[in-house]
């Protein structure tokens, strides 16, 4: 067993090297495109050397998309900004309307809750554009299509199942006796759920809306069928990026870059909850 | 092939990183031998189930040996040793009945079906769950799942039988039912055991000899018997005996005639010198401060003697438990019948010299029982 | 009357847990519940606690119907089994919250808390977060929480079961007398029949979600409704065997080892019924073979037991008793001797039905 150690560690040096180089390749050599001209992204052989230019980052924060014909003018702040806004809303009223519900699910079992739950889920289980057609119809006729409103209600769809499922996992994990003898001790039901229940699940919690943030600000589907120009995030919005005269590999990168960021600082700071909340919550749930 | 079937020599176990990790195990030597049952005693985080889980194979050493037999075993894999383990957490395969989980360990062996399934009746009828062979471990509740696990321990074939509080989860009754159970199965079949434990009622029924652990070092080694009436150290006085012995710091002064024992401004314990042997009295006078310790059921009431106050008198039906302050602490006395006394009232104190330890008072080492010096 | 529950049933989905359990506790008394794991001990105290809500059956504290009431307003207190300590407060934010729902100011929390932390030793652990402390400790916090808000009822759920031995023991002789200074009325949940002894004004044993019998420890421990109850108290068991109670010119007897042991008078009624006899292993003395009454036995083993001796001893029919001793007294290791069985400390069961016998008093 011990002299096994020293090859077990270079394997497991080498497995690990092979996993990092595998998933972190694409993002690094975007990193590196996003750098470059079109001309030097496309040379053959590949090179990871080149002088670095940041026309790229310039043309995206002016708006200005230079082709090899002709210049466009693209929103991509303005898509992020909306990204921004409708990710964060989103799971901000995904949290207000889906702990207290979790909560709910968790502990109060009355009649039915079980299929209330799990219709909620079953959210995640269709193809968007099943709900998507029917639902462009109704948004049209109540004044709802191409609205910030709009969106985040839909947006809801992916955000509360999500943040309800392992939210309850939580509370569930959270020892009965522990809210009973705080109730017991002299406090309300509500006081109960705001100084032992919330704080005890802070973690699920702040993983469920974690997760919840990185699948709004990576959906695609909802937001191109019920957004117009100025209310698309990012996602669609890279879209005008394939324009007819070609398509320009560096501004593309920049834009990558650019949306994948914040996503990727949060995942950064907070990787302790996420593996936490997934592993712990949505087990149980 | 030699009587000892398991020998432990300067085992140690550190967790975590050098300097700041925690020293599970320190430096325990021990000799097992065959046919004999040994308890692991100790509170929790004494190392005691690092101990069992070192010598099943689950944990590496840190340092030092263990061998089965002639057998060198601790760099062997948890299969390799040849051990059979109860566990604490029951851990049934959930997927097969309790009678499949018992008779797994025996499918690979050269028993036929039927064998098998004559084993597994009489291992379950033994240990009460023949009633419940047919369910799965998910419908049954935590002690059920704690005797088919002892059940599927036991039924092995194997050197060495671990068993990691293997009744804990069990009614009292029931306990003190299997105890003697297990303790014959055992003993008739001529098998080596270790029970850890935390129940020193549990210990002292099963085991031949009890291994006292406290912070990861091994206290006192003993039978029964002797961990009673010999305890090596305070900590094992006051860990083993239900009610535990009472200590008092004292201080011993010693003439031609008498050895007094002073406990406090108020309580002199003296006795004629020739009650104690003269190398005692040689080693208190020098000494000076001790610690005395008097086992509860020791404790006599006179028409004199020194005064203790009571503070409670418990009947329990067979024995009652008085406790009293004296001298400054509390001192509990036990008593085999009724005794008719009321809170505050006074009682007189005596203490025989052949009932009295005497301790250290700074190493806590034992120097004498009985009034007679230790060696 | 401080608690009285009438007919209180319960059930999860088809599994009668309580059915029919009627107690009263007067006021500063401990009641002690006591019964094997899965009796309803512990569904009692939450359904007193109001965590969960009867089927049918009446709660009243201090005379008041609680039926409807929140937890937060009942005036309970209570000690949970695996503590329940909130995990993210300190122990003093665990003491203080029925303080702080009470609404108190800082300084009467300061002093409540610190109060209370004195009696029970934990007074230099406050600021400790719980997973810093101590099983002790824990299971101390757990209990100063429980008292902190004055209640008029405590429920205690088996305590001392997840602390060691010796700390079990020392709780054991000061707990009481902690109570008795809260005049509180108390209901303590336990399966260790000494604790019940030692902490009950009352036992009541319960099982199978119904309450075999209310008295006192005495009459617990020496009248028991039952063989069953009789089982569950004293270490170790009672013995019991089976015989038939007989009647000559001489009295009323019965054969244990082919030989007569006389019985009380009363037992009359009983002659001719087959019957459990049951003698506690403490009444079982070993005498001379010339003692008048002496049975011939056979001791088989020797084990010590908490400052007891037990002998394992075979009658001549071959029937396993056990008798104990107080350590130190000199008897029989094994092979043959003679014991004594008194009248007066024999009880005598139904062998169908287990139910006691109790003689009839007029003879």
């Amino acid at each position: 067993m011990q002299k096994n150690s020293n090859l077990e560690n270079v394997l497991r040096g080498v497995a690990i090297t092979a996993i990092i180089l595998f998933f972190m390749f694409p993002i690094l050599w975007i990193f590196l495109m996003s750098f470059q001209t079109n001309e030097t992204i496309l040379r053959v052989p590949p090179s990871p050397f080149f002088e670095p230019t940041l026309t790229n980052y310039r043309s995206l924060i002016s708006g200005k998309l230079e082709g090899s014909t002709a210049t466009l003018e693209i929103a991509f702040m303005s898509n992020l900004y909306n990204s921004l806004f409708l990710s964060v809303t989103s799971v901000t009223v995904g949290l207000i309307l889906g702990v207290p519900a979790a909560y709910a699910f968790a502990r109060l079992k009355f009649r039915g809750s079980e299929d209330i739950a799990f219709t909620l889920l079953s959210f995640r289980f269709a193809p968007p554009l099943l709900v998507l057609l029917p639902l462009t119809i109704y948004f049209q006729q109540i004044g709802l299509a191409d609205t910030y409103g709009g969106l985040i209600w839909v947006y809801q769809l992916i955000v509360l199942p999500l943040i309800l499922w392992i939210v309850r996992g939580y509370f569930e994990d959270i020892p009965a006796d522990i809210e009973y003898a705080y109730r017991i001790a002299g406090h309300s039901f509500w006081a109960t759920f705001r100084k032992i229940a919330l704080p005890l699940a802070g973690p699920g919690i702040a993983a469920a809306g974690l997760l919840a943030f990185i699948f709004a600000w990576n959906n695609f589907i909802f937001a191109l069928v019920l957004a117009s120009a100025d209310k698309q995030p990012v996602t669609v919005g890279a879209l005008a990026f394939i324009t007819a005269s070609g398509i320009n590999y560096g501004q593309i990168a920049a834009g990558i870059m650019l949306s994948i960021a914040p996503t990727f600082a949060l995942a950064l700071y907070a990787q302790r909850y996420l593996v936490e909340g997934l592993s712990l919550g949505a087990v149980k749930g | 092939m030699s009587d000892v079937m398991l020998d432990l020599n300067s085992v140690d176990k550190f967790y975590g990183s050098k300097g700041q990790g925690v020293h599970a195990v320190c430096n325990i030597s021990m000799k097992v031998m065959r046919g004999e049952i040994i308890a692991l005693l100790g509170s929790s985080g004494c190392g005691k189930t690092s101990m069992l889980r070192m010598v099943a194979g689950f944990e590496a050493v840190s340092r030092g040996k263990i061998s089965i037999g002639d057998r060198e075993i601790h760099a062997l894999r948890p299969v390799e040793r040849n051990v059979a383990m109860a566990f604490e957490g029951y851990s049934l395969y959930p997927t097969v009945t309790v009678r499949d989980n018992i008779a797994f360990a025996l499918k690979s062996s050269k028993f036929s079906a039927t064998d098998v399934a004559v084993k597994v009746d009489e291992i379950a009828a033994m240990l009460e769950i023949s009633t419940i062979l047919d369910k799965y471990p998910s419908s049954i509740s935590g002690g059920q799942q704690q005797r088919a696990s002892l059940a599927r321990a036991l039924i092995r074939d194997a050197d060495l039988y671990l068993l990691d509080e293997p009744m804990g989860q069990l009614e009292p009754q029931l306990r003190t039912l299997l105890r003697g159970r297990i303790k014959a199965y055992i003993k008739e079949r001529g098998l080596t055991a270790i029970l850890v434990t935390h129940d020193q009622t549990e210990a002292n029924a099963l085991a031949d000899r009890i291994a006292v652990m406290e912070d990861g070092e091994l206290q006192q080694f003993a039978s029964p018997e002797d961990i009673k009436k010999s305890p090596a150290n305070i900590f094992t006085g006051t860990f083993v005996g239900e009610p535990p012995m009472n200590v008092f710091p004292a201080r011993a002064s010693i003439s031609e005639e008498t050895v007094c024992l002073r406990l406090n401004e108020n309580i002199d314990l003296s006795y004629p010198a020739d009650a104690f042997s003269a190398e005692l009295r040689a080693s208190l006078a020098e000494m000076g401060d001790i610690v005395l310790g008097v086992r509860p059921y020791a404790v006599q009431r006179r028409d004199t003697g020194s005064l203790a106050t009571v503070v409670v008198n418990q009947w329990l039906g067979d024995q009652s438990h008085i406790a009293t302050n004296f001298a400054g602490g509390s001192l509990v006395l036990v008593e085999h019948d009724r005794t008719q006394l009321s809170e505050d009232e006074q009682i007189a104190i005596y203490l025989e010299p052949s009932d009295i330890h005497i301790f250290n008072s700074k190493t806590g080492m034992a120097i004498s029982h009985g009034a007679r010096l230790i060696g | 009357m401080s608690l009285e529950l009438t007919n209180i049933s319960k059930s999860f989905k088809d599994e009668m847990v309580l059915d029919g359990v009627s107690i009263q506790v007067h006021e500063g008394k401990t009641l002690v519940l006591f019964g094997p794991s899965g009796a309803g001990k512990t569904v009692l105290l939450r359904l007193i606690a109001g965590v969960i809500e009867p089927d049918s059956g009446q709660i009243k504290i201090s005379g008041t119907d609680v039926d409807g009431v929140e937890p937060e307003d009942r005036n309970i207190g209570m000690a949970f089994q695996n503590f329940a300590l909130f995990p993210h407060m300190d122990a003093h934010a665990n003491i203080a919250s029925p303080l702080t729902a009470q609404k108190q100011d800082k300084s009467a929390i300061q002093s409540g808390v610190q109060t209370l932390a004195k009696l029970l030793k934990i007074d230099h652990v406050l600021d400790h977060k719980p997973k810093e402390l101590s099983n002790g400790q824990k299971q101390r916090t757990a209990l100063a929480r429980a008292l902190a808000g004055k209640p008029k009822v405590l429920l205690l759920d088996d305590p001392l079961r997840n602390v060691d031995a010796k700390l079990r023991f020392e709780m054991r002789l000061e707990l009481p007398r902690l109570l008795s200074d809260q005049n509180t009325t108390v209901i303590y949940v336990t399966q260790d029949y000494k604790e019940a002894m030692a902490f009950g004004d009352e036992i009541a044993v319960i099982s199978s979600g119904v309450v075999q019998q209310i008295g006192t420890p005495e009459d617990i421990y020496l009248t028991p409704a039952n063989i069953e109850i009789a089982r569950l108290f004293g270490d170790p068991v009672i013995n019991y065997l089976d015989v038939t109670v007989q009647k000559d010119a001489v009295g009323i007897f019965a054969l244990v080892s082919d030989k007569r042991v006389d019985l009380n008078s009363g037992y009359a009624r009983a002659v001719g019924q087959d019957c459990s006899l049951g003698i506690r292993p403490e009444s079982i003395l070993f005498v001379p073979a010339s003692h008048p009454g002496a049975v011939p036995v056979t001791v088989e083993a020797e084990t010590p037991l908490n400052e007891k001796t037990v002998n394992l001893c075979l009658t001549a029919r071959g029937r396993e008793i056990m008798a104990s001793r107080p350590s130190g007294t000199v008897g029989p290791a094994n092979g043959p001797a003679f014991v004594s069985i008194e009248a007066a400390n024999v009880l005598i069961f139904d062998k169908h039905t287990g139910e006691l016998i109790e003689p009839d008093k007029f003879y």
